[in-house]
């Protein structure tokens, strides 16, 4: 008994020690031994990321993963496997945390306390917070919401500007989208608030869009960024390098056209303000 | 403390998140919604669970029929199902009237209370019918022989020996239940489980506040079977039951 709980010990110890020199590598050096780099992205959140009537895992923030993905290999000089992996608001954290993925790209907006746990790339994507309402409903912005039922999405950011900006709106909070438009469209909540870009997407998919109404001014500010682990800073410039270039070379706006211009999956057109934002982020080669 | 190598991952843990602004408020409040949840579907589920248990096993068999519909019904569609049901369904059936009334009275509570005990009072029904079937057939027929009537039989004899005997079963289903209040997040329920997920929005620490949570439904479930462990030796019946000891939680 004795023996076997030295054995034991020993054990442990010894996997303790291999696990640490695992974990001490980097970003770029996992990748290089393992051949893999692994991006947490969503499954239904279009159309960043979400699975086609194809069965195929698509959306903008894929296909600007993949551009990071091309980005990798030029660095490393070799091929390496591009893997997708579920990663939803409230695990996201803990898979980058546990070399789980590599890199999370989706709709996560760039916070400071965020950046506490994990660093960000450059923005991506602008958005703000809105309100979807039915066609007819005199909620017209933030400032018809004291009393009302408001829902919102828990993780997001405009939950939490509701709870300080209006706290006599009476906030529901449902941990994914489509439980708090059903809470919408069942008469639940008087209003369903989120991202406008994902108010849109709500919208277009709704049995009947000319039903729901869109109103307000963003009452946030929602910049969207990349999510890696902390304190790599080499992987972190291969991400940034990935995204300048294709904002630079046009890519990036070949890319939106794709997804949210005219003919796109959600037409969401740039406006200059953001356009020009995103060229200033770009520094000079 | 930064904690580099446990199980390969590099994480800062700063255990400080939990009491600092106002998460702390948040766990407090989480753990009483958890509580409250618990406590009134738990009651609910028990009465709900007596009657249609006992039901079960009386000689008459339109009421047995019903009784094992509701059972079979309830426990065999998933939970979720039935949250989801009771909030965003079952309230359509109503007036409008009534359906604003019930918005401004915080639908998504009551929805879960009503939805937890039903689906547990089915399962609660078949863990008593095993009690009270347990009991030979000639306890209920040498009651009735004393001159007891059925009902009188069941109240005063079988029902409360077959409580006695469910007290283990019983403990573990209050546990599932305890814990399976954490559903009722998806239909906006502020409990423990929501604000734990809160706190890790807020701040980015998941590690720390779902780590909270765990504890802390942790302790409760063993308060519970504590408790549950001391009903077991306070009420059981000297010579009648001699193979339950004391039990061991």
């Amino acid at each position: 008994m004795r023996s076997a709980m030295r054995v034991l010990l020993l054990a442990v110890v010894v996997l303790g020690l291999a696990v640490t020199g695992w974990a001490a590598e980097s970003t770029l050096e996992k990748i290089n031994r393992t051949g893999v780099f692994t991006v947490g992205a969503r499954t239904g959140s279009p159309p960043f990321a979400y699975i086609n009537k194809q069965n195929e895992w698509v959306g903008f923030s894929v296909d600007l993963a993949k551009l990071v993905h091309k980005n990798i290999e030029k660095k490393l000089g070799k091929s390496v496997k591009f893997e997708l992996k579920e990663s939803a608001p409230a695990t996201r954290i803990p898979l980058l945390s546990s070399m789980a993925v590599d890199l999370i790209s989706g709709t996560m907006t760039d916070t400071r306390p965020r950046r506490d746990s994990v660093d960000f790339s450059i923005t991506f994507f602008v958005t703000g917070a809105q309100f979807l309402v039915k066609e007819g409903s005199p909620i017209k912005g933030i400032q018809d919401t004291a009393g009302k039922r408001v829902g919102a999405q828990q993780g997001s950011t405009n939950e939490r500007i509701i709870r300080e900006r209006v706290p006599q709106a009476q906030l529901v909070v449902f941990p994914d989208q489509p439980a708090g438009f059903t809470a919408l469209v069942q008469g639940r909540v008087d209003t369903y608030t989120n991202d406008g870009i994902q108010l849109a997407g709500i919208k277009a998919k709704a049995p009947n869009p000319a039903e729901w109404k869109i109103v307000g001014d963003f009452y946030s500010y929602e910049p969207y960024g990349m999510a890696m682990r902390k304190n790599d800073s080499d992987f972190r410039a291969v991400v940034n390098n990935a995204l300048m270039e294709a904002i630079e070379g046009g890519e990036y706006f070949k890319l939106y056209d794709k997804w949210f211009g005219p003919k796109g999956e959600l037409p969401y057109p740039l406006t200059d303000d953001v356009k020009r934002f995103l060229t200033y982020q770009v520094v000079p080669k | 403390m930064p904690l580099t190598g446990f199980l390969g991952i590099q994480y800062d843990f700063q255990w400080s998140v939990l009491w600092t602004g106002e998460n702390g408020r948040w766990l407090l409040q989480g753990i009483w919604t958890t509580l409250r949840l618990s406590t009134l579907a738990w009651i609910v589920a028990w009465v709900l669970g007596i009657l249609s248990g006992a039901l079960r096993t009386v000689p008459f068999w339109p009421l047995r029929t019903l009784v094992t519909f509701y059972v079979e019904f309830f426990r065999n569609v998933p939970l979720l199902v039935w949250l989801f049901f009771w909030y965003f369904g079952a309230p359509q059936f109503l007036p409008r009237t009534a359906q604003d009334w019930l918005n401004l009275h915080g639908p998504e509570f009551w929805s879960a209370v009503v939805g937890l005990s039903v689906y547990h009072g089915a399962r609660m029904s078949e863990v008593i019918r095993a009690g009270i079937q347990s009991i030979p057939k000639t306890l209920l027929e040498a009651s009735v022989a004393t001159g007891l009537s059925v009902g009188q039989a069941y109240r005063l004899i079988i029902i409360p020996i077959a409580l006695r005997l469910i007290v283990p079963p019983a403990t573990n289903e209050s546990l599932n239940l305890l814990k399976n209040s954490s559903l009722a997040l998806t239909i906006g329920v502020a409990e423990l489980t929501f604000m734990s997920r809160q706190i890790e929005t807020y701040t980015a620490k998941a590690f720390e506040a779902l780590t909270a949570g765990t504890l802390i439904y942790l302790v409760m479930c063993l308060g519970i079977a504590s408790v549950m462990g001391q009903v077991e030796r306070y009420f059981r019946i000297p010579g009648l039951i001699a193979r339950v000891g004391r039990a061991e939680h």
